[in-house]
């Protein structure tokens, strides 16, 4: 019998070739397109074709000189703040209430975390009956309550679309942070409380003392999650607005897709979504090293 | 500083008592330990005088003061958790800091407090740490640390030892016990190991199923036990029974020696063993036998000290025998002592 400690000289090309199937897979589906698109970016690639003209840095220069760019570039961040900001607090304060023992919890938690697991397509869809100026219940319900004294033009006018589109996004998007802050909220153990009950601290200090510390590297390491998730989000924005009115909620992912799949000038479109990349990747970066940070803490 | 009173108090979670009826008096300055096997209710107990828990019936009265529906912050205790309960992402000077901050003491005060804990149980060196950089041992001390700051009438204790490995337990015993005698702060202390109990306790409170079974100190509870479950439970190896028909005798494996290591003339219950298995121990040899012919055939252990001579062999028949006096006589129906030589034997429900 072999020492199971010792790599065997066959071992190693073994195990080379059972990564073979997944590295291929990721070549395939991740690297190749990747490398695509750079190349691309820097192609005039017209209609009906996929490769064109050599143009260097051209399609990148263009579009940091297009108005279209930086007023995408604004919406996503607003897009992508305000959604995750009331994100985070809606579903720190609901895993909160979700944490206390009530009777029906495990119904109530249920419930709401349902929207997470609504196809989008579907949630869309009534949320675009629900936004109507005319028959939507929402203008019905804010006109019967007297907040509003005409219908709201939700998704139809410049100003109100982003909101519109946000209160979606918070809505399917909420309960992965609960689901989240909820599963370390009960990872703390009881005794801490109990400790701090008998050395006189109050609920709202036991809140402050206790619960936020635990919470909080797993809430920044959600809230940058979250971000960068929101970031490259599509669906939601084209199924409910299309990135209109005008420009109003085109973030840089329907501006890639437009440019594109609608003006099909695909060397600009991968020169955008060049862009976005980079600015994803330095997000994506910050978020592995606060997480190497917080697990070398653990 | 200040006594306990336990007024008849009673725990019932749906569907189970886990504290029925115990009454109770803890000493000004005593060190009282709750011994008894998992789920005798000793935790719920201590947990009840913490304010953690709230009686069915029965009242607490600490200091005087009736206790049994203030808040854990209003009866000025301290407990001290088996998993220690330190916070994770405070250093050691902050975890011990934490009653003070809470109670808005002021910095300067907050900090010579902190310092005269630390030294008072050696962790001075130890402030910068967060406590998954310490040992078992300096969590250990730590949570006492946080406990003292407060200067604390009472002390709760619930199995503070357990968490840590065999030697450093003893060591930690002998600490804790000596900590106790400075501070003279009136402590409770909750235990399932027997040894720790007869060690560190002024008094012990033997429970089971939710109930007392005896109060007394060290050498009451293990000398005259007050009925066979404290007899078996505190001791180890545990007291022989032998049924003799409506009574049930009983003596200590260490009592119950070779005939011939009796002085002549000494008034002594023989009876032979036959012996089917030796233990050497080093300090002392058990041997593995069955009693018969004056005593109903029935298996005991002997516990004999290296310095007593013996040569006996595995199934050979010995005389052994112990001293009368040191005999105790149990009612084999209710299995509660019988004979009480004096006073000290408390039967549960006489405390």
């Amino acid at each position: 019998m072999s020492d199971a400690r010792t790599v065997q000289p066959g071992d190693r090309t073994l195990a080379y070739l059972t990564l073979v199937p997944s590295a291929a897979l990721l070549i395939l589906l991740s690297a190749v397109p990747t490398v695509t698109v750079f190349a691309t970016a820097m192609q005039d690639v017209g209609l009906g074709a996929l490769s064109g003209p050599w143009v260097g840095f051209e399609n990148f220069i263009w579009a940091l000189n297009n108005g279209a760019f930086w007023t995408a570039l604004w919406n996503t961040f607003v897009w992508v703040f305000g959604s995750v900001a009331v994100e985070m607090v809606l579903g720190l304060g609901i895993a909160l209430l979700l944490h206390q023992s009530f009777a029906m919890r495990g119904i109530a938690r249920a419930i709401l975390l349902a929207p997470y697991l609504v196809p989008t397509i579907v949630a869309v869809l009534v949320w675009r009956y629900m936004f109507h100026d005319i028959v939507g219940i929402l203008n019905f319900f804010l006109m019967d309550i007297g907040v509003i004294d005409r219908p709201l033009q939700w998704l139809s006018s410049t100003s109100w679309a982003m909101v519109s589109v946000i209160i979606v996004g918070v809505w399917k998007f909420f309960p992965f942070v609960v689901l989240a802050l909820l599963g370390i909220l009960q990872s703390i153990p009881q005794e801490q409380y109990e400790a701090a009950k008998i050395d006189g601290a109050s609920a709202f200090q036991q809140f402050w003392r206790i619960t936020l510390p635990y919470v909080m590297p797993v809430f920044i390491l959600t809230a940058l999650l979250r971000t960068i998730w929101t970031f490259h989000k599509f669906e939601i924005i084209y199924l409910l607005t299309g990135g209109g009115p005008l420009d109003a909620t085109t973030t840089l992912p329907i501006l890639v897709y437009q440019k594109g799949f609608v003006d099909f000038e695909l060397g600009r479109a991968a020169a955008i979504a060049i862009l976005t990349f980079v600015i994803l990747a330095a997000l994506i970066a910050v978020y592995f090293l606060l997480m190497r940070r917080a697990e070398s803490k653990q | 500083m200040a006594q306990v009173e336990i007024r008849r108090i009673s725990k019932t979670f749906v569907g189970h008592t886990a504290v029925s009826d115990i009454d109770l008096v803890v000493n000004d300055g005593e060190f009282l330990v709750l011994l008894g096997p998992s789920g005798c209710g000793k935790s719920t107990l201590l947990r009840m005088i913490a304010g953690l828990e709230l009686p069915t019936l029965g009242d607490i009265v600490i200091g005087g003061k009736v206790a049994t529906r203030l808040q854990p912050k209003d009866r000025n205790v301290a407990m001290v958790f088996q998993n220690y309960a330190l916070y994770p992402h405070l250093t050691i000077y902050d975890n011990i800091a934490f009653p003070l901050r809470v109670q808005r003491v002021e910095k300067s005060k907050i900090d010579q407090k902190v310092r005269w804990a630390a030294n008072l149980v050696g962790i001075e060196s130890l402030l910068k740490r967060k406590p998954r950089q310490t040992s078992g041992g300096e969590r250990q001390r730590t949570a006492l640390a946080r406990s003292l700051v407060r200067d604390p009438q009472l002390f709760l204790l619930d199995e503070p030892l357990s968490n840590l490995d065999a030697k450093l337990r003893h060591s930690s015993r002998e600490e804790l016990r000596r900590f106790q005698d400075r501070v003279g702060v009136t402590s409770i202390y909750v235990t399932h190991d027997q040894v720790e109990a007869m060690g560190l306790g002024d008094r012990i409170v033997v429970m089971k199923a939710g109930k007392v079974r005896q109060v007394g100190t060290p050498k009451e509870i293990y000398g005259y036990p007050a009925d066979t479950f404290v007899a078996t439970f505190i001791g180890s190896p545990p007291m022989n029974l032998v049924e003799t028909g409506p009574v049930t005798v009983g003596f200590r494996p260490e009592l119950f020696l070779p005939r011939a290591s009796f002085e002549p003339g000494a008034e002594l219950m023989e009876a032979p063993l036959r012996i089917r298995r030796i233990e050497y121990l080093g300090g002392d040899r058990l041997i593995y036998g069955t009693v018969s012919s004056s005593l109903p055939e029935t298996e005991v252990i002997s516990r004999i000290p290296s310095s007593i001579p013996f040569d006996g062999a595995e199934g050979e028949e010995v005389a052994f025998a112990v001293l009368t006096e040191e005999v105790r006589r149990f009612d084999s129906e209710t299995g509660l002592a019988i004979t009480a030589p004096n006073t000290l034997v408390r039967r549960a429900g006489h405390v």
